[in-house]
């Protein structure tokens, strides 16, 4: 039993439960802007993965664009000035090719030809830079990016080196994006999914697009081919899942910036699900994944400890699949007959190669199996402790999920973005609430009311009243909310504003 | 002996009345609220009953008298009478009381040579016989004339047993669409299925024909000559009455009442008539000292001995303070008129009187007109007293210790006079502004325009305007004669959007622009905007709730306890406007409208405000962007 090989790492543990690599400060957006850069770079045949289940792409920099939009600090301060139009041109690009260096391809030139005056250059950089990602944050800026506008407004993370030469790093694109780019060409729905991705969000006509194409005059690629990171699953009913709410999301009446953000939250929240998942199977654990949810109220509620402790458990669920699928070993047939074999220590090293490039060769050598297993599982554990095991945290609270509002402990607490996108998501034209609830549920394993939170009644964990309140304040919060439309007291409806077709 | 008091007196007269009527506040055993029980008990009092005609029972009867056939399905939240109006068609039909009164769930009536089954409750039937029912109402709506059913059910069980059952047959009811269709679109009808939603009826006049039959009921006679109202002597009960009946305010109590059921109902909320009759049950005889804080004659005496009569005020009462928080909480008509603040909200010219009013000759004409002119729940001992310790600065006169704080007096003060000041009272006095709508009666006179096709007065609109503007630009505009369709390019939700799409007139012109217009089907205003011509009109329910956030976003305020809801609320409009102007923007000009701009140019409009007077205009940027 051989497994694909990883590189660029010590040993693979989490990499062949979860793959290679979903990457903890790679929050929901920035996995979606990766993964749209591989679409780009792919457009003529969205969604297919070589043979070898990778896919070979070349994204682009777009260094003058990001430059102009988020290493331009002088440019407010030019445009203040009472200075002549052409002196303020002059001015800016002198200041502005210190800051940038050569990187900017082809020069500035192309700038005056696009704009008939230095106001309406600086309106037109505000104007990208308002809608942008972290615009304001302290990050470098070779790692802020433009709203996805269109195919000219992506590129990738990089690091720009004080020489001024450039190399794309892994701080931000970690690789999540890839893995999402995977998982939808796995999934049931790919050849529907790719060629809609491209005509909703990639006419290159939109406005917005050709302002970012025309500012940074040239495109600039970056200068070589990336292979994706390695997915260990062929398919999943989670990427089903995953391809399904994006088809409905692109197929709502909306503007395609607010469907951008309805995939990223979609995104963010089943690759919660599928690490908390696969994190489950990997230990043994056949129970489905639930979040229990409080809808947040001022009185402090039994479900509010409850959520907490959902969130604790679920927080758990990784650390243990490290253990449990290092220790798997043991199981396997390879490493009963490596214990009988003439050097045991040698042979089970041998094993524990195969299954996870661990130990290195010529170390380790005359350690005892079993101490070899916790050699390796303490490792992992210990590694998993830096990223991956942060990911259920971080990324709960990035799509809004999970919150401290209220309390000392994180708990579940979705707030209104994410119930937004579930609206948007789940209902067609109209449902009734409790099967949205039922439904949210099912998809999703977002525990509200009563009815999906009947184990826990039954276990007298919570009363049935705790549960009915909670499940009473979603309602008036979907109410505030514009999305639920109450006939009585007993009988409410949950609308979707952005179905084809509503008034 | 039960009938003695602390007094001395012997039983009131009206004591069994006053009993009875009890038993239809807010209690824990609150039988006479329903239907079933309340013959025994008009029985066992010898009362005469509390009579309120069932609003839609004439066209429920016309529905078998001169309609075509079919069947006749009765639909409501628990307390909407329901069980009320069956009963009464059973009688009109010709049906018998005492058979009505017998326990069997189903009952059948021969009328005009077919049979009528009447099903006062489809969720006392089990499965099989609930199936049974619903097949002969499908049976029946499909054109079978021999047997007619009468079904009441609430909203959700209709739908769930119809869902249920489809499961369970692997095929969906064909009646499921057009009940659904009928309980959320009110325009839409079924020939053959008579759906009469009761739970549509809870209006002004549902809420002052209750006030009305419990205020102005016969047995209130009995009061004549009771000692515990007469000379010196003011019962809480008999004076709660007179106030409700509005003999001395014009009738301004039941209208302000009626003001706050209008908008809860425009917001959506839905007060059954079982709920009303609590509400005026509460109001009459609420008092927090008496047993589950209801009084009953026998409280009086006690009352007018310790000398609160004025937390028995019918204006604490309506906001159920008299209550628990768990019993407030079990009636939604306590849940949503809380909601309204009342007492809690203020505005500084009312606190200023209250506070200092009976100090500051400037303010002594106004409070000896407003509060000192009634002595009982105005200015009554007990608060000239509390104000007095706070004004002099005594330890704990603020808070107070236990009931008796000078700040829930101040609460119970406001409640009074959002019921009794006057309309004309001028600025200082607002009497909306003691309640968490401070401007609904803008909003009420809005309605009262659409309804009767006027248009809406211009301060209204401009209002509306500038809250739409500043909602889509996150800008601090004024502009109230435009509506600027804007974004940030990005996601709607971003909130600031100084690209404009497109700017289309305040009013409706030449099929652009916005109208504040009833909405065709549910008669509620609505705000109705067409961004270009002949592009798909987006509409958006104008609520009390919608509008209040526009007009304080309008006023530079942003409201705390509803905004953040409200504003993704908004958000959501806009990107449906944005979606429109997109679309239009995709289909080409046509003819003799200015050429589309050629592939090499694109232009930008940016809006632009200025400082001085916070008008926005917008410029166009040109940019050439290249084929």
């Amino acid at each position: 039993m051989s497994r694909e090989r990883v590189e660029e790492v010590d040993f693979a543990v989490d990499e062949h439960i979860w793959g290679h690599r979903l990457y903890d400060e790679q929050l929901p957006h920035l996995a979606l802007l990766e993964f749209l850069g591989i679409l780009r770079a792919k457009s003529t045949a969205p969604l297919r993965q070589d043979a070898d289940g990778r896919v070979r792409y070349r994204p682009s920099w777009q260094i003058t664009l990001r430059a102009l939009l988020f290493n331009n600090p002088n440019l407010d301060a030019i445009r203040l000035r009472r200075d002549a139009d052409a002196d303020k041109w002059k001015a800016w690009e002198e200041s502005f090719k210190k800051d940038a260096g050569d990187l900017a391809v082809g020069g500035l030139g192309h700038l005056r030809e696009t704009f008939l005056s230095f106001e309406d250059f600086a309106k037109a950089v505000a104007l990208l830079r308002s809608s942008a990602y972290e615009a304001n944050s302290n990050k470098r800026w070779s790692s802020k990016f433009v709203f996805p506008y269109g195919p000219d407004a992506l590129y990738e993370d990089i690091r720009v080196k004080a020489d001024g030469s450039a190399s794309n790093d892994r701080r931000f694109f970690g690789r999540t994006g890839e893995l999402l780019y995977l998982m939808l060409c796995r999934s049931s729905r790919a050849a529907e999914l790719g060629p809609l991705l491209v005509s909703r969000l990639f006419n290159p006509t939109t406005p917005l697009n050709r302002l970012a194409r025309a500012m940074q005059g040239q495109t600039q690629p970056a200068p070589n081919e990336r292979t994706s990171g390695y997915l260990p699953h062929t398919s999943l009913p989670r990427f089903d899942r995953l391809a399904e709410d994006w088809l409905a999301i692109l197929s709502r009446d909306m503007p395609a910036g607010d469907a951008v953000d309805h995939l990223v939250v979609s995104a963010g929240l089943n690759l919660l699900l599928y690490f908390l998942e696969r994190g489950k199977a990997a230990a043994g654990d056949t129970d489905p994944v639930e979040f229990l949810c409080e809808v947040v109220s001022r009185d402090r509620s039994k479900v509010r400890a409850l959520s907490a402790d959902s969130w604790q458990s679920n927080q758990a669920v990784s650390l243990r699949a490290v253990r449990a699928f290092v220790e798997s070993a043991k199981a396997a047939p390879e490493w009963g007959a490596a214990l009988v074999a003439a050097d045991p220590s040698a042979a089970c090293a041998g094993v524990l190669r195969d299954l996870f490039q661990w130990p290195p060769e010529e170390k380790e050598i005359g350690t005892a199996p079993e101490r070899l297993v916790s050699l390796l599982a303490e490792a992992a554990e210990k590694r998993h402790g830096q990223h991956f095991g942060k990911i259920h945290s971080i990324w709960s609270r990035a799509v809004g999920l999970s919150s401290r509002r209220l309390s000392r402990r994180m708990r579940y607490a979705p707030n209104d973005r994410l119930l937004k996108t579930l609206v948007v998501t789940v209902v067609e034209g109209r449902m009734e609430y409790g099967e949205f609830l039922r439904e949210i549920h099912r998809r999703y394993g977002i525990v509200v009311g009563e009815a999906e939170g009947s184990a826990l009644v039954r276990e007298n964990v919570v009363d049935q009243e705790d549960l009915s309140n909670n499940r009473a304040r979603l309602e008036s919060r979907l109410l505030g909310l514009g999305l639920l439309r109450r006939l009585s007291d007993a009988c409410s409806f949950v609308e979707n504003p952005f179905w084809r077709g509503a008034a | 002996m039960p009938n003695e008091t602390t007094a001395g007196v012997a039983s009131p007269p009206a004591l069994t009345w006053v009993r009875f009527l009890r038993n239809y506040g807010p209690l824990s055993t609150n039988g006479n609220l329903f239907d079933e029980h309340v013959a025994k008990a008009l029985a066992r009092a010898k009362v005469r009953p509390i009579s309120l005609p069932p609003p839609r029972l004439a066209e429920m009867e016309a529905f078998f008298t001169d309609g075509i056939g079919g069947s006749i399905l009765v639909a409501g939240t628990a307390g909407d009478g329901k069980t009320y109006h069956c009963r009464s068609l059973w009688e009109r039909l010709g049906g018998a009381s005492a058979t009505w009164a017998g326990g069997v769930p189903l009952k059948r009536l021969p009328f005009r040579g077919r049979e009528v089954v009447f099903v006062k409750d489809l969720s006392e039937l089990g499965e099989t016989e609930g199936d049974e029912v619903l097949e002969g109402l499908e049976r029946s709506a499909a054109g079978d004339d021999s047997v007619s059913f009468v079904v009441a059910a609430n909203h959700g069980q209709i739908l769930d047993r119809l869902r249920t059952r489809g499961r369970r047959l692997g095929m969906d009811s064909p009646l499921r669409d057009p009940i659904q269709s009928a309980f959320l679109d009110p325009g839409s009808s079924y020939p053959r299925l008579g759906v009469f939603d009761l739970s549509r009826g809870a209006d002004r006049r549902a809420m002052e024909s209750v006030i009305a039959a419990v205020a102005d009921h016969p047995e209130w006679e009995r009061c004549a000559g009771c000692p515990l109202d007469s000379a010196d002597r003011r019962c809480p009960i008999s004076e709660n009455r007179a106030r409700m009946l509005g003999r001395e305010d014009g009738g301004l109590f039941v209208r302000r009442l009626g003001d706050i059921v209008e908008l809860s109902r425009l917001n959506g909320e839905h007060l059954p008539v079982r709920d009303l009759l609590a509400l005026a049950a509460n109001a009459l005889l609420g008092h927090p000292a008496a047993r589950e804080g209801l009084m009953t004659c026998a409280d009086v005496a006690g009352i007018q001995h310790r000398g609160d009569a004025d937390r028995a005020s019918v204006y604490r009462n309506v906001f159920g303070v008299n209550l628990t928080k768990k019993s407030l909480s079990k009636y939604p008509v306590f849940r949503t008129l809380s909601s309204f603040g009342v007492g809690e909200e203020t505005a500084n010219g009312i606190d200023g009187l209250l506070v200092y009013g009976s100090d500051d000759s400037r303010l002594s004409e106004a409070f000896g007109r407003l509060v000192a002119s009634d002595p009982l729940y105005g200015a009554s001992a007990g608060f000239l007293a509390a104000q007095r310790r706070y004004l002099e600065g005594e330890e704990g006169a603020r808070d107070g210790d236990g009931d008796d704080s000078f700040r829930d007096r101040l609460s119970d003060q406001r409640r009074r006079l959002f019921f009794t000041l006057p309309g004309d009272a001028g600025e200082s006095y607002p009497f909306w502004g003691l309640t968490s709508f401070a401007h609904a009666g803008e909003y009420l006179a809005l309605v009262e325009a659409v309804e009767n096709r006027r248009s809406v007065d211009e301060k209204t609109r401009s209002a509306a305007v500038r809250g739409l503007n500043r909602v889509m630009t996150g800008l601090l505009l004024e502009n109230a004669d435009k509506i600027f369709v804007s974004g940030g390019g990005g996601a709607s939700g971003s909130r600031v959007g100084s690209l404009c799409e497109t700017e289309i007139p305040a009013r409706r012109t030449g099929g652009v622009g916005m109208a504040i217009r009833a909405d065709s089907k549910t008669g509620k205003p609505c705000l109705d905007v067409c961004v270009a011509p002949g592009s798909q009109p987006v509409l958006l329910d104008l609520t009390p709730v919608r509008f209040e956030f526009l007009c304080r976003v309008a006023s530079g305020a942003l409201p705390g306890s509803f905004s953040n809801e409200c504003l993704e609320d908004l958000l959501a409009f806009k990107a449906r406007l944005l979606r429109q102007a997109e679309a239009a923007r995709a289909t080409p000009e046509p003819e003799g409208g200015e050429p589309a701009e050629g592939d090499g140019t694109l232009g930008l409009s940016f809006i632009e405000i200025n400082d001085r007077d916070g008008q926005g205009a917008v410029r166009r940027v040109s940019v050439r962007v290249g084929a």
